[in-house]
């Protein structure tokens, strides 16, 4: 490889100290529902239960396990910044993806916050392009930071030439 | 190559009758024959069902009921007739100087409103049953959300001639339109020429067949008629052989299994050459009368169709890039298509949108580079740049994955070897019977006893050879490069598509890695776009590699966010 080959620096800001805390409820409650799934049958059928049983216990398991270790991960690969000129992204954890979109080609700027996310006063601000792909979001920001990023985007967009598309 | 002088300029041959249609700026409806052509529709499909009834009726010993289903039919298609003729009297449209306007709804009203700068695409379709009453479809696309519905606003019909022109109004960027677009056909003597990209040659319909699905559409073919066999429990067949004194379904068996190696390569090319017969129809119907054209303020239009005739407009600015497709059995006798890369050409679901995107049959590869230069409008082709190769290490992948192919072949190789051991065992007779209930013509199980078990070594061979040949045709497949204006990918071994995309259509980056990746040192680097399909990528790329590509091909975007190894990353801030 020679010297000059370039490689992605980390977006400058890390999401929110407590998104780690919204991970890994969101992990523990699908964790607890895929492993009540085949509890319910265990319960009901004499015969198979031991089957039901181990079942679950693999999925309980490995749903415990990725509580455990996911919210940290992603912790340290979620991170965003936005200049003047684009916003860049990073998220993931075993499947990581870096995303950037130029000011100029934004067409919306949203905050959202779903119910797990308002327990821990958390937003998520989502960027729309006009591109099939998908709109580039961060998520666990800090209520009161998630609305000024908005509200900084918004204004860096408009006072950015270009038709969005 | 082909020089712009080759192109022939048309004269306009079929300029439409403009000054019946240029009210621009009053509200305009529907033309009322269009009830007539879908009830037309409904009536051809719908009486001959009640005949069918009637007589069905009469047979099953009803009589009393018989004459019910005809009135029926009609009451039904004149109370959809008459609700058809209230929606269409409700439908309201006009074309002003900033936009195109549509009223609809009878109970909920309903008004859409599209700038003019935002109509993307044109697309003016006539099936068979409109084309009777000479009238067409119009479909404006937006290459985005208008209001709260889908990003299209549709017109269901419209005479032939205000189709026309619409699709040449709508995307006319020239003076703003106050009705004096209509004045072009002698006063402006360089509007209507237009020149032609391409023309349909006949003999591209020999690569028509040239799919996979032409096996399988013979296949589905005869197994449409062995299913209709099954339905009546084997009786059709039956029948057939007492009428005409065919040999009945065990003579059949034998009779195939004793001379397997004549009637094997028989079936198969009874298979082969109706499904070649069923795709040159389908592309006939396609592609008869096929015409590629630029008309003089840019636009690009396709003409195409014998039954149902298709006009497709798209403005020339919208065009971003264009997709060479190859899918195998076509690269292999060296053909291929093109598709285009736009923005406004989105359809109802990913299928629909790359059909709508086609701008060209299959045709020889030669022509199809051609066409993809001319379409771009450079002089030297986006298609001719040489693309890098990609990372040893994405080989590396793909023979991993070619090896755990292998190794499932190799293990369902030995199951099927293990069970073919158990072949005189009690359930074998069982899976004889079902198969008799399934098919007349019993084979499969007469093909699995007959057959010496290597033949399950030499299965699992095969599938290890198929799959590593795979892996290595899709390493060689990958390729990324840049021209000045376009940036380019290829990958696909089944379908290879080499995509040209407009650099300054680039509106985004989006580098994904998975664990397998990291530890390889690749990415998948993609372009994202408002055009096609919104995002093109280039697959297992070296890190370093693909972001200097992507670096490159939109200079300033990725920079502020690349350390180079050279400097010391940490400096900026």
């Amino acid at each position: 490889m020679n010297a000059d080959t370039p490689r992605l620096r980390p977006p400058r800001h890390r999401v929110d100290r407590r998104a780690v805390w919204w991970w890994t409820s969101q992990s523990l409650i699908i964790t607890v529902f895929l492993t009540v799934v085949p509890v319910v049958p265990a319960l009901i059928w004499e015969p198979p239960r031991a089957w039901f049983l181990l079942a679950a216990a693999l999925i309980g398991g490995c749903g415990l396990v990725i509580t455990v270790v996911m919210p940290q991960w992603r912790y340290r690969v979620h991170r965003w910044e936005a200049t003047d000129t684009a916003v860049y992204t990073s998220s993931g954890w075993l499947w990581q993806e870096w995303r950037v979109a130029p000011m100029s080609r934004i067409q919306t700027v949203d905050t959202a916050r779903g119910p797990l996310q308002r327990v821990f006063g958390l937003s998520s601000v989502t960027v729309t392009t006009a591109s099939a792909a998908g709109p580039i979001e961060i998520a666990g920001l800090d209520h009161a930071l998630a609305t000024q990023v908005a509200d900084q985007l918004t204004d860096t967009t408009q006072a950015t030439p270009g038709d969005a598309t | 190559m082909s020089s712009p002088d080759e192109h022939v300029p048309l004269s306009p041959t079929d300029a439409p009758q403009e000054p019946d249609v240029s009210p621009t700026t009053a509200w305009q409806r529907l033309h009322p024959l269009s009830v007539w052509a879908g009830a037309l529709v409904a009536g051809v499909f719908m009486v001959p069902v009640a005949i069918v009834g009637t007589i069905a009726l009469v047979m099953v010993g009803q009589p009393l009921w018989a004459p019910a289903p005809l009135p029926a039919t009609v009451a039904f298609l004149a109370l959809t007739t008459y609700l058809d003729i209230l929606r269409l009297r409700a439908v309201r449209y006009r074309v002003t100087a900033e936009r195109m306007e549509m009223r609809s709804g009878i109970i909920a009203k309903a008004y859409r409103s599209i700038p003019r700068e935002r109509v993307r695409s044109v697309d003016v379709a006539a099936p068979v049953y409109a084309r009777i009453f000479g009238l067409c479809s119009v479909t404006v696309g937006t290459g985005e959300k208008v209001g709260s519905g889908s990003d299209q606003l549709q017109l269901l019909y419209v005479t032939t001639e205000q189709g026309e022109w619409l699709r040449r109004d709508l995307l006319y960027r020239g003076a703003p339109s106050n009705g004096g677009v209509s004045s072009e056909g002698a006063a402006d003597p360089d509007a209507p020429v237009e020149t032609e990209l391409a023309r349909l040659r006949p003999r591209w319909f020999a690569y028509a067949p040239a799919t996979t699905a032409t096996l399988g559409v013979g296949l589905g073919a005869i197994a449409a008629l062995l299913g209709a066999n099954a339905q009546s429990g084997g009786r059709g067949w039956r029948w057939l052989s007492e009428q005409t004194g065919l040999p009945n379904a065990q003579e059949v068996s034998s009779f195939v299994m004793a001379q397997a190696l004549l009637v094997l390569p028989l079936a198969l090319s009874g298979l082969v050459v109706s499904g070649v017969v069923v795709l040159t129809a389908a592309a006939v119907e396609t592609w008869w009368d096929y015409r590629l054209t630029r008309e003089a303020d840019g636009t690009v239009r396709l003409r195409r169709g014998l039954l149902t005739s298709v006009s497709l407009s798209v403005e020339g600015r919208r065009l971003n890039g264009v997709t060479l497709h190859e899918p195998f059995v076509l690269r292999s006798v060296g053909g291929a298509d093109v598709r285009a890369v736009a923005t406004g050409l989105a359809a109802a679901d990913a299928q629909k949108t790359s059909a709508k995107s086609r701008l060209s049959p299959a045709m020889p590869r030669n022509e199809a580079r051609r066409l993809a230069a001319d379409l771009m409008r450079t002089s030297d082709s986006p298609l001719d740049v040489p693309l890098l190769p990609h990372p040893r290490a994405a080989l590396r992948r793909r023979f991993t994955r070619a090896g755990v192919v292998t190794v499932a072949g190799a293990v369902s190789a030995a199951t099927l070897a293990w069970l073919h051991g158990l072949v005189g065992a009690a359930w074998w007779t069982v899976v004889h019977e079902a198969e008799r209930e399934i098919i007349a013509v019993p084979l499969a199980t007469g093909v699995v006893e007959s057959s010496p078990s290597w033949v399950w070594a030499v299965l699992a061979v095969v599938i290890a050879a198929a799959a590593f040949w795979y892996a290595v045709g899709s390493y060689r497949a990958l390729g990324h490069g840049l021209h000045p204006r376009y940036l380019l990918v290829r990958q696909g071994m089944a379908v290879r598509d080499t995509v040209a995309l407009e650099r300054s259509a680039v509106i985004g980056w989006r580098i994904t890695r998975s664990p397998f990746q990291r530890r390889l040192g690749l990415a998948d680097v993609a372009a994202t776009t408002a055009a096609g399909k919104g995002m093109y990528a280039a697959s297992d790329v070296g890190l370093g590699q693909g972001l200097d590509w992507a670096d490159q091909a939109v200079p300033g975007l990725l920079e502020p966010f690349l350390v180079r190894d050279g400097e010391s990353g940490e400096s900026r801030s």
